[in-house]
C-alpha cells in the first residue's frame, strides 16, 4: 500500500509539474492566441537556469554557483523569461503558423546549443550534481517526497489563481479582445505589440517555473528533456482539458500524463508475453488515437473557455454575453 | 467524451485487475525484476529480447533465489520523464528490487538520482556510457548500486588509437553522433590518437535523422584524411558512408561497435568496406562465450550482432547471479554487494547459460564465489560500476563479421597504461 501511495505521489508531482507548464501555455495561447510551438525552448531555460545557479561545481562547465534554492529558482523563471523576452520582440509581430514555425525553431535552436555547448552545460551529457533542496535534513524517502509534492501543489495553486485574477481582470479581456479582432483592440486605442510581449513573457516564465521544479525533482537536466516531444505533450494537455480555461488546463495535463503512463503499466501488465516488446508501439498508436479523438468529437476540449463579463452591468446587452 | 469514458473504463479494469493475482499463488513464488528499455525504437527492442533470453535460462535452472523470475518490462520511449515515470510504477507498484536499464544515458540518469538510489535499487544498465555516471559514483552519490555491463568508451577508443598507429595512418577525420557517448568517444578518440602520433584533420559531429549528411561529408573530406574514424549507429552511419565513399573519401575506415551490424555491411556494400576495420570489446576465450553464442544462435536464429545485445544478456544474468547469491528477500544493497561474489576473477568459472547457472548456483550455496564468464568477457566492475573488458578488432567478409586480432584483458589495460 505504501508502494502505492509512493507511487501516486510521485505520478502526481510530475502531472502538477506539467500542469503548470500547461497554464503558462494556456495564458498565450487560450487566453491570447499566440501560437507558441517552442514551449519546449522556455521550459528548458528553466530547468537550466535553476540547475546551473543552484547546483555544485562541475568541471568543463558553467555552474557551482551554490545559490539558495529559491534564488535559482527565481533565477530559472528569468532567464525563461529573458529569453522569451528577447524570442518575443523578434517574432511576435508574425501571426499563428508563422509564429508557430519561429518558435518552433528557436526550440530546436535551443536544444542543440545545449547538446553543443559544452562549456555552457556539459553538452549532451548534461547538467548534474544537484542537491535537491533539504535533503540532507529529509532524507531522500518518501517523506521527501510528499513534502516536494506539497510544495509544487502550492505553485501550482498560486500558479492557477494568479492566472484566475489575471485573466478576470480588465488585462485578461485585453488579452481576449486581440485574440479575437487585434484591430478593433488597436481602434479602443489599446498597443496590442506591448499585451501580448507582455503575455507571452508572463507566459513564458510559467513555464520556465515548471522547468525549474522538473529540474529540481530530477536534480538532472540533458538535452534529452527537452525534445519537441514535451512541447507536443503540453499541447496536447492544453487541447485536451480546454484551452482558455485554466481548469482545463490543469485537468487535461493530469489526464494526458495519467493516460500515458497507465498505457504503459497496462500494457505491460496485461498485455501476452509474446506481444509485451511491441507495447511500446502499441502505447504510441493508443496516445495519439485519443488525440485524434478529442480532436474530432470535441475540440473545444472537455472542460471549454467560459465566456465571462468581468464587469458586470445593469444593461441587458451586458447580461447577454453571459 | 465517449472516449474519457472508456479511458475511465480502462483505468478502472486495471486497477481491479491488480487485485488478483496475490490469490492464486500458493506453491512456487515468482520474483519480478524490472526493464525499463526503449522498446517502441527499433534497435531497443533486441536488447530487450536478449534480456529476456537471459531469464529464460535463469528460469531454465529453476530461478535465483529460490524463485522463477518475472521481467516486468516497460518501455522508456527514450523520453526521460516517460523512462523515471516507468522505473517508479517499477519499483513502487511491483515491488522490483533490481532495475535493468535503460539505455540512453539522459534517461537512466534521471532514473538513478530520482528513483534507484532513493529507493534503494540495484540499476544495472547494458548500454549507458556516459562518463557523467563515473563522476556521480566518484562524488559518492550512487550508494554503489549502479552498474553497466557497457565497457566504458576508454577500451574502444585505445584500440581504435592502436589500430590506426599499426595501420601507420598519419591522418585521421572523426565523425561522431552527437549525443553523449559520441561526444564522449570523440573527445577521447582525439586524444589517444594524439598520443599515438595520428593527427585528427577534423572532428565533426552528426545528429540522428538528417535527410542526407553531405555538410558533413564535405567537412571532414576537406581536411584530407588518409584514415576516417567512426563512432556513429547504422542509420546514420550508413548514410554518411554512402556520400563519403560516393564523394571520393578514403576507404580506410575504422568503425565503433556501433556499426558492428550486418545492416550497415548490407547498406553500404561490401566492396567498399575491403580497408575497413572495427573495434569492439570481446568475448573471452573461453567455452561460456561459444556456448553463449551458440545458444543465441539457436533462439534467435542469427548472430548477436546489434549493439549492446551481449551487454544486455551479461547484465540480466550477473544482476540474476547477485540477486541468487544475495539470497531470498535480500535488499537492493544486498544484490550491489553480491555482485562481487558472482565477478570475483579468484571465483570457479562459470559460463554464461542455464547450466552455468546452475553451477553457480552449487558454488554460491557452499558460500563460494564465481567468476562469470559472459557475452562480453570476464566481467569484473570497478569501484564506480564500471568496466574493462578484452578487445577485439574486426572487419566485415562474405559470411559477416569475423575478427583479425584479440587482445585480452591485461593487453588492453597495458596499452591503456601506455597512453597515459
Amino acid at each position: 500500500m505504501i508502494g502505492v501511495m509512493s507511487y501516486l505521489v510521485f505520478f502526481a508531482t510530475t502531472a502538477s509539474i506539467l500542469a503548470i507548464a500547461v497554464l503558462g501555455l494556456n495564458l498565450q495561447w487560450g487566453n491570447t492566441g499566440l501560437f507558441n510551438g517552442g514551449v519546449v525552448a522556455f521550459f528548458g531555460a528553466g530547468a537550466y537556469g535553476t540547475l546551473i545557479l543552484g547546483g555544485t561545481s562541475q568541471e568543463g562547465h558553467l555552474g557551482g554557483f551554490g545559490v539558495i534554492y529559491p534564488l535559482a529558482l527565481l533565477g530559472g523563471m528569468a532567464a525563461a523569461g529573458l529569453m522569451a523576452w528577447i524570442v518575443g520582440l523578434l517574432t511576435l509581430r508574425l501571426r499563428h503558423d508563422y509564429l508557430a514555425i519561429a518558435t518552433f525553431g528557436v526550440a530546436v535552436a535551443f536544444e542543440n546549443l545545449m547538446r553543443n555547448a559544452e562549456w555552457l552545460a556539459g553538452g549532451a551529457k548534461g547538467v548534474r550534481g544537484f542537491e535537491r533542496p533539504l535533503r540532507a535534513a529529509l532524507g531522500d524517502g518518501f517523506l521527501y517526497n510528499i513534502l516536494f509534492f506539497l510544495v509544487v501543489l502550492a505553485i501550482l495553486i498560486a500558479t492557477y489563481l494568479f492566472l484566475e485574477r489575471l485573466v478576470a481582470s480588465p488585462f485578461g479581456r485585453l488579452l481576449r479582445a486581440i485574440r479575437e479582432d487585434e484591430e478593433a483592440a488597436q481602434s479602443l486605442g489599446k498597443s496590442p505589440a506591448k499585451v501580448r510581449l507582455t503575455a507571452f513573457v508572463t507566459g513564458s516564465v510559467i513555464l520556465g517555473l515548471a522547468g525549474g521544479l522538473y529540474g529540481t525533482f530530477y536534480a538532472f537536466v540533458s538535452p534529452q528533456d527537452v525534445l519537441p516531444t514535451l512541447t507536443f505533450q503540453i499541447w496536447a494537455m492544453l487541447i485536451v482539458g480546454g484551452a482558455g480555461n485554466n481548469r482545463g488546463a490543469i485537468f487535461g495535463a493530469f489526464l494526458i500524463w495519467g493516460a500515458w503512463t497507465a498505457s504503459g503499466w497496462a500494457l505491460s501488465r496485461f498485455a501476452p508475453i509474446e506481444a509485451q516488446l511491441y507495447t511500446g508501439s502499441v502505447q504510441f498508436v493508443l496516445i495519439g488515437s485519443v488525440i485524434v479523438g478529442m480532436l474530432m468529437w470535441r475540440p473545444e476540449g472537455l472542460l471549454p473557455e467560459r465566456l465571462v463579463v468581468s464587469q458586470r452591468g445593469s444593461t441587458p446587452s451586458n447580461k447577454q454575453g453571459e | 467524451m465517449s472516449i474519457t469514458k472508456y479511458l475511465w473504463v480502462a483505468i478502472g479494469l486495471a486497477v481491479s485487475a491488480t487485485a488478483l493475482p496475490g490469490t492464486a499463488e500458493a506453491q512456487d513464488c515468482t520474483t519480478k525484476i524490472g526493464a525499463v528499455l526503449p522498446t517502441s525504437v527499433d534497435w531497443g527492442r533486441p536488447i530487450a529480447e536478449t534480456a529476456q533470453f537471459a531469464v529464460d535460462q535463469v528460469n531454465a535452472a529453476g530461478g535465483a533465489a529460490g524463485c522463477q523470475i518475472e521481467m516486468v518490462l516497460r518501455d522508456t520511449q527514450v523520453d526521460p520523464k516517460v523512462g523515471v515515470d516507468a522505473a517508479k510504477a517499477l519499483v513502487d507498484l511491483e515491488g522490483v528490487k533490481l532495475l535493468l536499464g535503460a539505455v540512453s544515458s539522459g534517461v537512466s540518469m534521471p532514473i538513478l538520482t530520482s528513483v534507484t538510489v532513493p529507493g534503494d535499487v540495484v540499476q544495472m544498465s547494458c548500454c549507458s556510457s556516459s562518463t557523467a555516471f563515473t563522476k556521480l559514483s566518484e562524488d559518492g552519490k550512487t550508494n554503489g548500486l549502479w552498474f553497466r555491463t557497457f565497457a566504458t568508451t576508454g577500451v574502444q577508443s585505445a584500440v581504435a588509437a592502436k589500430v590506426a598507429a599499426d595501420k601507420g595512418y598519419k591522418t585521421v577525420a572523426v565523425m561522431y553522433k552527437n549525443d553523449d557517448w559520441g561526444q564522449d568517444m570523440a573527445r577521447l578518440i582525439a586524444a589517444d590518437f594524439a598520443a599515438v602520433g595520428v593527427e585528427v584533420t577534423a572532428s565533426v559531429a552528426v545528429n540522428d535523422g538528417q535527410p542526407s549528411y553531405r555538410a558533413e561529408v564535405t567537412e571532414a573530406l576537406a581536411s584530407q584524411p588518409e584514415s576516417l574514424y567512426l563512432a556513429l549507429y547504422p542509420a546514420e552511419g550508413t548514410a554518411a558512408v554512402r556520400e563519403w565513399i560516393s564523394l571520393g573519401g578514403t576507404q580506410n575506415m575504422i568503425l565503433a561497435n556501433s556499426l558492428k551490424s550486418d545492416e550497415f555491411r548490407d547498406n553500404v556494400g561490401l566492396q567498399y568496406l575491403g580497408a575497413t576495420l572495427g573495434t569492439d570489446t570481446a568475448s573471452p576465450r573461453s567455452e561460456s562465450a561459444d556456448a553463449f553464442r551458440a545458444a543465441y544462435v539457436e533462439r534467435f536464429e542469427s548472430e548477436p550482432n546489434g549493439p549492446g545485445l551481449a551487454n544486455s544478456y551479461d547484465a540480466t544474468m550477473i544482476a540474476l547471479l547477485a540477486m541468487e547469491a544475495a539470497g531470498k528477500d535480500a535488499s537492493g544493497s544486498d544484490i550491489a554487494a553480491a555482485i562481487a561474489k558472482v565477478t570475483d576473477p579468484n571465483g570457479t568459472p562459470v559460463s554464461a547459460d542455464t547450466a552455468g547457472f546452475s553451477a553457480a548456483k552449487d558454488v554460491l550455496s557452499g558460500g563460494g564465489t564465481v567468476m562469470y564468464q559472459g557475452g562480453t568477457g570476464n566481467v569484473r566492475f570497478d569501484k564506480n560500476g564500471d568496466v574493462s573488458a578484452p578487445a577485439v578488432v574486426w572487419a566485415f567478409s562474405e559470411g559477416g563479421i569475423e575478427e583479425v586480432e584479440y587482445m585480452s584483458l591485461n593487453d588492453v589495460d597495458a596499452f591503456i597504461t601506455s597512453l597515459k
